[in-house]
């Protein structure tokens, strides 16, 4: 067994870390204030090829995995900026293009999602099928040698920015189960037949969400991705970067908050001496620390699974971001804590990522999920659903 | 707020070339110092930096690394030769610099040089450059750490070169290097015959991050660790026993006297210009 990072991820976390500090939270804060969004840091971390460390060499990428994915990924939000969307355009969206597209659509949407220059948003969630994707309703016909798509999608993540979202429809039933068949399918945001509006969040970041209808949307056949009939499996194969990114964006947060709190229990004199050797303060920190810790050694373990194939991949991947999105919050709200009133102050940057560490609890996969996957899988108990 | 940041060089930053000059070699020193947002302490017999954890490429040396890569770009070809003296065969910072695309490293670690001053470390720095000749070495101004910002100088004097400090602006001409030389005036505009030595200012290029292939591609790149036995120096000339600077004793900085805080009750400006006036800046 072997803890230490490689050189080569060392030097990835430094260089990242400083493309970050370049930008910091005054600069997400700000943007997300403005409804604007954070294109610099996205593109100078795209220029630098450090959103498609983990794609293939040939199509624009690093050649590595996942374990550099999410390295990336912590250090950007353990700088103040974390990026929802690099859960879903690099992690979800391009892991699947990679491993199911065809060769025409590899290097049509690969190369510019490695390089930053274009993001795709992923649409699986409907207001009637939320956590049972068995229930999806959105439907794509054949029509012609192409498609037709036609459904509601909503709480889709920056369809703003996007230039294209990759759609998870029914193309039929299954004869046996009864249940949805369903295929994916890239769509253009510009398509005649898609229209998105806003949801309005109470999470302060520059990524919007929006319901989509889809109105007899045209496709054209090499707009499918993978095989007919087997999205559901397809979609499985990038739930796991997706809970490795969710623990990842975690994480960065949970470090970001212990260390100002940290940083601030160190400076900050009420009674003489810093509040930092009071017990009551330092042990709650101490503990978040701990807790911290634990998520991102299990963070590394299931990114290490991932790459490496190994069977537990899944669980442990569910584990992480699991323990990843508790330990951020616990942290959060601690570093909340040590900073007395100004912990509440837009100032001092915190109390704004409340959102988005909270949103981690729910999504991309909730905590109740993850628990009925350790309970079935890892317990061997009987599903209750 | 908008944080300026550049990938590429800029138009007018590229340094232009006259003449033809091909494969133009330039070393680059490179100071491995430890982090500086880390937590730093000296030793309390010796006062020196204890330099026993990880050490990081000093931030003044990726300018002479940015500068030197684009040296070798704008003279179509050359390599770009790092080289570091530092303790316990430490190559953090080496590999970042290789990652930002230099070609190649070298470094001198032996439990001999420990406690070396600057004229030791220029002793070494010198032996390791004399065995690849390069055209031009590039050094920063001074440490972060150290800066005493003697070292170069004691370099370029030991290869027996010319050197040229404060380098706000680095051009190659044909044999030669052209300078623009920061001065408190302003800037004095050097031309200095190659081989020679240039310790560039903060700020003369923008150091680029080192790219994803970049950081892959510095895992084949050679790196050299020599000792002092390979450079074939006179120990005695070394390390403690070769310094002539020894810290004999170190105090804390005095704390400094809090600011007066001028509140603006419509006054503000005169009162600014009276305090200006009485420190004698005005
Ligand atoms: C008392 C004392 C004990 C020391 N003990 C050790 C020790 O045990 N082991 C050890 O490795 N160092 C040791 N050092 C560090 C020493 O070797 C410094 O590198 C040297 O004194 C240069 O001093 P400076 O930092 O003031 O450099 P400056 O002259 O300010 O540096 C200017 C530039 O010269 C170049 N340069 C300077 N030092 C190096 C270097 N080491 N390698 C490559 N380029 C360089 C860099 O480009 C740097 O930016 C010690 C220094 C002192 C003063
Ligand atoms: C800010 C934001 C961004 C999002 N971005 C995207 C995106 O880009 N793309 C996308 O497709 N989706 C996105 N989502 C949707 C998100 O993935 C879902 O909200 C999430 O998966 C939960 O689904 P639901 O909202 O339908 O909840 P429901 O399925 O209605 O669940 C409601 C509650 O019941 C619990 N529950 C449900 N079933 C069970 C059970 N069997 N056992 C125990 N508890 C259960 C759930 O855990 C939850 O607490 C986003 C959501 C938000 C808030």
């Amino acid at each position: 067994m072997d803890f230490r990072p490689t050189p080569e991820q060392s030097l990835l976390q430094e260089a990242v870390a400083k493309v970050a500090a370049g930008f910091g939270h005054s600069y997400f804060q700000e943007r997300a204030r403005q409804g604007a969004k954070q294109d610099e840091l996205w593109s100078a971390l795209g220029d630098a090829g450090y959103l498609g460390v983990h794609l293939p060499e040939r199509y624009g990428g690093g050649g590595m995995g996942m374990a550099e994915l999410t390295i990336v990924c912590e250090e950007v939000a353990a700088a103040g900026c974390p990026l929802l969307l690099m859960l879903v355009s690099p992690a979800i969206c391009a892991t699947l293009i990679a491993r199911f597209g065809t060769e025409d659509q590899k290097e049509t949407w690969l190369p510019p999602m490695a390089s930053g220059r274009l993001k795709m948003a992923f649409a699986i969630t409907e207001p009637d099928a939320g956590s049972n994707s068995h229930r999806i309703a959105t439907t794509a016909d054949r029509s012609g040698d192409g498609w037709q798509l036609t459904g509601t999608k909503h709480y889709i993540s920056g369809v703003d920015e996007a230039g294209a979202v990759l759609v998870v429809a029914r193309t039929g039933t299954d004869p046996t189960t009864g249940r949805a068949a369903l295929s994916l399918f890239v769509v253009d945001v510009d398509s005649p037949g898609l229209t998105a509006t806003h949801i309005p969040v109470e999470i302060a970041a520059p990524e919007k969400q929006f319901t989509l209808f889809l109105d007899h949307l045209s496709l054209t056949p090499d707009r499918l991705l993978g095989t007919e009939g087997d999205g559901f499996r397809q979609v499985f194969a990038g739930l796991n970067p997706e809970r490795l990114m969710g623990a990842a964006i975690a994480t960065g947060i949970g470090r970001y908050a212990i260390d100002h709190a940290a940083a601030y229990a160190r400076e900050r004199s009420v009674w003489g001496q810093p509040i930092g050797s009071h017990q009551g303060v330092a042990h709650p920190l101490a503990g978040a620390k701990i807790e911290l810790e634990l998520a991102r050694l299990m963070l590394s373990k299931a990114a290490w699974c991932y790459d490496n194939d190994d069977a537990s991949a899944g669980e442990a991947a569910n584990i992480a971001k699991y323990a990843a999105a508790e330990a951020s919050l616990h942290a959060l709200d601690q570093a909340i804590q040590v900073h007395g009133g100004n912990g509440l102050a837009s100032e001092y940057g915190l109390a704004d990522l409340w959102g988005t560490a909270r949103l981690l609890k729910t999504a991309p996969v909730s905590k109740e999920m993850i628990l009925n996957f350790v309970a079935q899988h890892s317990l061997g108990l009987p599903k209750s659903y | 707020m908008c944080p300026k940041l550049s990938f590429l060089p800029r138009v007018g930053q590229v340094p232009c070339i006259s003449g033809t000059i091909r494969d133009m070699n330039v070393a680059v020193c490179v100071k491995q110092i430890p982090d500086p947002a880390g937590e730093l302490s000296l030793d309390p017999s010796t006062h020196n930096l204890v330099r026993e954890g990880k050490l990081v490429l000093d931030d003044s040396d990726s300018y002479g690394v940015e500068m030197a890569l684009q040296l070798v770009e704008s003279a179509g070809g050359g390599d770009v030769t790092l080289v570091s003296m530092a303790p316990n065969g430490e190559t953090s910072g080496l590999r970042t610099a290789l990652a930002m695309g230099a070609t190649a490293a070298v470094l001198i670690s032996d439990a001999a040089l420990a406690g070396s001053d600057a004229l030791g470390t220029a002793r070494v720095l010198a032996a390791a450059i004399r065995r690849f000749q390069p055209d031009l070495v590039l050094a920063a101004t001074e440490s972060t750490d150290g800066y005493t910002g003697t070292t170069p100088v004691q370099l370029a004097e030991l290869l027996g070169w010319p050197s040229v400090t404060f380098a706000k602006h680095v051009e190659l001409g044909e044999g030669l290097v052209k300078v623009r030389r920061q001065t408190e005036a302003g800037y004095d505009e050097v031309e200095c015959p190659l081989p020679a030595v240039v310790t560039v200012t903060a700020g003369v290029v923008e150091p680029r991050y080192p790219s994803f292939k970049g950081i892959m591609a510095a895992r084949s790149k050679p790196l050299d660790e020599l000792t002092i036995a390979d450079l074939g120096i006179d120990p005695s000339q070394l390390g403690a026993a070769g310094a002539r600077q020894e810290v004999v004793s170190v105090e804390d900085a005095a704390a400094r006297q809090s600011g007066e805080i001028v509140v603006d009750e419509g006054d503000a400006h005169e009162r600014v210009v009276a305090f200006l006036e009485r420190i004698k800046v005005l």
